[in-house]
């Protein structure tokens, strides 16, 4: 039961040098994994590709069983539907509420809003904002605007969540905490890839790693069985 | 924290949604209505930012609208015209010149006649020889071959049975040898006419591209205002189709609310010109009055603009929309 499939993926920017070249990794279904590397490794371009914000140079990469390469542009929005993001910049919208923010997938996949509002205080409940719904994002600490922004990838139940360096920025007491909410996610079956600099929060939680150096995977080899634990 | 936990442990394996066909489609039928709500109260909620907008459609609808509207009336006119051409009675030549004047004078008396005009033939003649250049040839003639003529003058707007009745009365008179009805002149206008129409469709059409501009301008700026909203959409799941409508509906409600102003310029129009232009008919003895737009055509340049802001939108969202990738 594979979740995600990486196969001798690589990626070049227009112009630019190899982001990534040679991935081959699995994510099996209800994993949770970091994606670690220097800055400029190519985590978010990795992260990216699940989501297709960006297509891979070369390679293939299956997400639930479906090969992304084979997606026709109107399928894309149905791909993201499944798989939740967690950006550092949380990408919330300052024109609307908590409520609203959390609401916008629900009300795109076309829930009727009883079911929407039931399952947006559930999302808000699960990351400590229930209070705070009425608000308006802006007025938020970083920390629970990085919450706003996991309730809303988490309201629609994906199957696979991912998350570019959701405990930047953030105190190390508020960082175990989100850690622990993404675990919580794992415990109901989703899959969980968190991309992140914070090496003594990884190794502390132990969990498989992937780690990317200069485009290339070091691990990949070895986790395609069943990853590296601690 | 009862309640979250259960709400996660139903995420197991939760990929798919299972939302019934009907319930989706309930879903879709009512987003529709929201963002249709939504996206008027936008505008109506910030008149001032949409107020351009509004008036130059409204302007561009206007223009065409009151040339099509003074069209149609003169259409009407001109089918009364239609039976007011000028009648020429050509008298039999054994009548006399003072036959001739009374006859006249006696068809200018009746009800259906304004104005009757006698000319004797030798006037007819010296007329006739100064106008054609055949001098030289009518002098060879040993007599004046030209009737003596009355000109008869209906008065304007007069019915077409009407007409047909005085034809028939103006032959039976034992003076007159043959009657001819002048229609030149209304198949000339009519002619005009038809031109005018058709430059009003060419203004037209230039007026609604610049409708499609101006609209499509309008919806290009509402979109970069919102680029990062865009964004967020198409990253959760949004399809081009989602995204695109609220733009779609603002584009058709700026077409609406133009639409309605250039309706009500027009029956200002219409108040301000119905005066006068009835004054001027009476002056010629016509009831004739300015008729407003029908219903009917208030409704099509309703609709009309309606098409016109949603085809601009849709024009612009198509340039711009899809490009917006998260
Ligand atoms: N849109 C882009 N166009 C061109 N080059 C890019 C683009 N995005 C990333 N790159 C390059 O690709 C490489 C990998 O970038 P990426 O953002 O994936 O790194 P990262 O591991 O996420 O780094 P960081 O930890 O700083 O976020 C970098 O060398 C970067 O300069
Ligand atoms: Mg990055």
């Amino acid at each position: 039961m594979t979740m995600v499939q990486f196969d001798r993926v690589g990626k070049r920017y227009p112009g630019g040098k190899e982001a990534l070249s040679g991935i081959s990794f699995e994510l099996a279904r209800g994993e949770f994994a970091f994606l670690t590397g220097h800055s400029g490794a190519g985590k978010s371009t990795l992260l990216k590709l699940m989501m297709l914000m960006e297509r891979p140079s070369r390679g293939q990469v299956f997400v639930d069983g479906q090969n992304l390469g084979r997606l026709r542009a109107g399928q894309i929005p149905y791909l993201r539907r499944k798989v939740g993001v967690v950006f550092q910049n949380h990408q919330l919208l300052f024109d609307r509420s908590v409520f609203d923010n959390v609401a916008l997938p629900l009300q795109i996949a076309g829930y009727t809003p009883a079911e929407a509002g039931r399952r947006v205080r559930a999302a808000l409940d699960s990351v400590g904002l229930l209070g705070m719904e009425k608000r308006n994002p802006i007025e938020l600490s970083g920390g629970e605007q990085q919450r706003v922004g996991i309730a809303r990838a988490v309201v629609n139940k994906p199957a696979l969540l991912l998350a570019d360096e959701p405990t930047g920025n953030l105190d190390p007491e508020l960082s175990a905490e989100i850690m622990n909410l993404f675990l919580r996610f794992q415990q109901v079956g989703v899959t969980v890839l968190i991309a992140s600099h914070d090496i003594a929060l990884i190794e502390h939680m132990g969990h498989r790693r992937l780690i990317l150096d200069h485009g290339h995977l070091h691990e990949g080899q070895i986790a395609g069985a069943g990853g590296i634990y601690g | 924290m009862a309640e979250p936990k259960n709400s996660v442990k139903t995420q197991a394996g939760a990929s798919l949604q299972e939302i019934g066909m009907r319930k989706r489609l309930n879903a879709w039928a009512a987003n529709h209505q929201l963002v249709a709500v939504e996206t008027l109260m936008r505008l109506l909620s910030n008149p001032l930012g949409s107020l351009l907008t509004w008036m130059v459609i409204a302007i561009a609808l206007t223009l065409p609208g009151a040339l099509w509207m003074a069209l149609d009336n003169m259409e009407q006119l001109s089918g009364r015209f239609q039976a007011s051409g000028r009648i020429t009675l050509y008298l039999t030549p054994k009548a006399t010149e003072q036959q001739g004047q009374q006859l006249s004078d006696r068809i200018a008396a009746l009800d259906s006649v304004a104005n009757t005009e006698f000319i004797d033939a030798d006037t007819a003649l010296d007329d006739f020889r100064d106008n054609s250049g055949l001098q030289a040839a009518l002098d060879f003639l040993p007599e004046n071959p030209l009737p003596a003529v009355i000109l008869v003058e209906p008065p304007l707007g007069i019915e077409q049975a009407a007409l047909l009745r005085l034809i028939e009365q103006l032959k039976s008179y034992q003076l007159v040898d043959s009657v001819q009805l002048d229609m030149a002149w209304v198949e000339r206008l009519q002619a005009m006419l038809a031109l005018a129409e058709r430059l009003i469709g060419v203004l037209g059409v230039l007026l609604a591209l610049a409708i499609l501009l101006v609209v499509g301008n309008t919806i290009r700026l509402a979109i970069a205002a919102r680029v990062d909203e865009i964004r967020v959409v198409k990253l959760v799941g949004g399809t081009n189709a989602y995204v695109r409508r609220p733009f779609l509906y603002t584009g058709l409600w700026y077409g609406m609310v133009g639409g309605l102003l250039a309706w009500l310029l027009l029956i200002l129009c219409w108040a301000l010109l119905n005066g006068p232009v009835a004054d001027l008919a009476e002056l010629y003895g016509s009831g004739f009055e300015l008729k407003p737009l029908s219903a009917g055509a208030a409704m099509a340049l309703l609709l009309a603009a309606m098409l016109l802001g949603w085809l601009g939108a849709w024009w612009s969202v198509s340039r711009h929309l899809d490009h917006i990738e998260p």
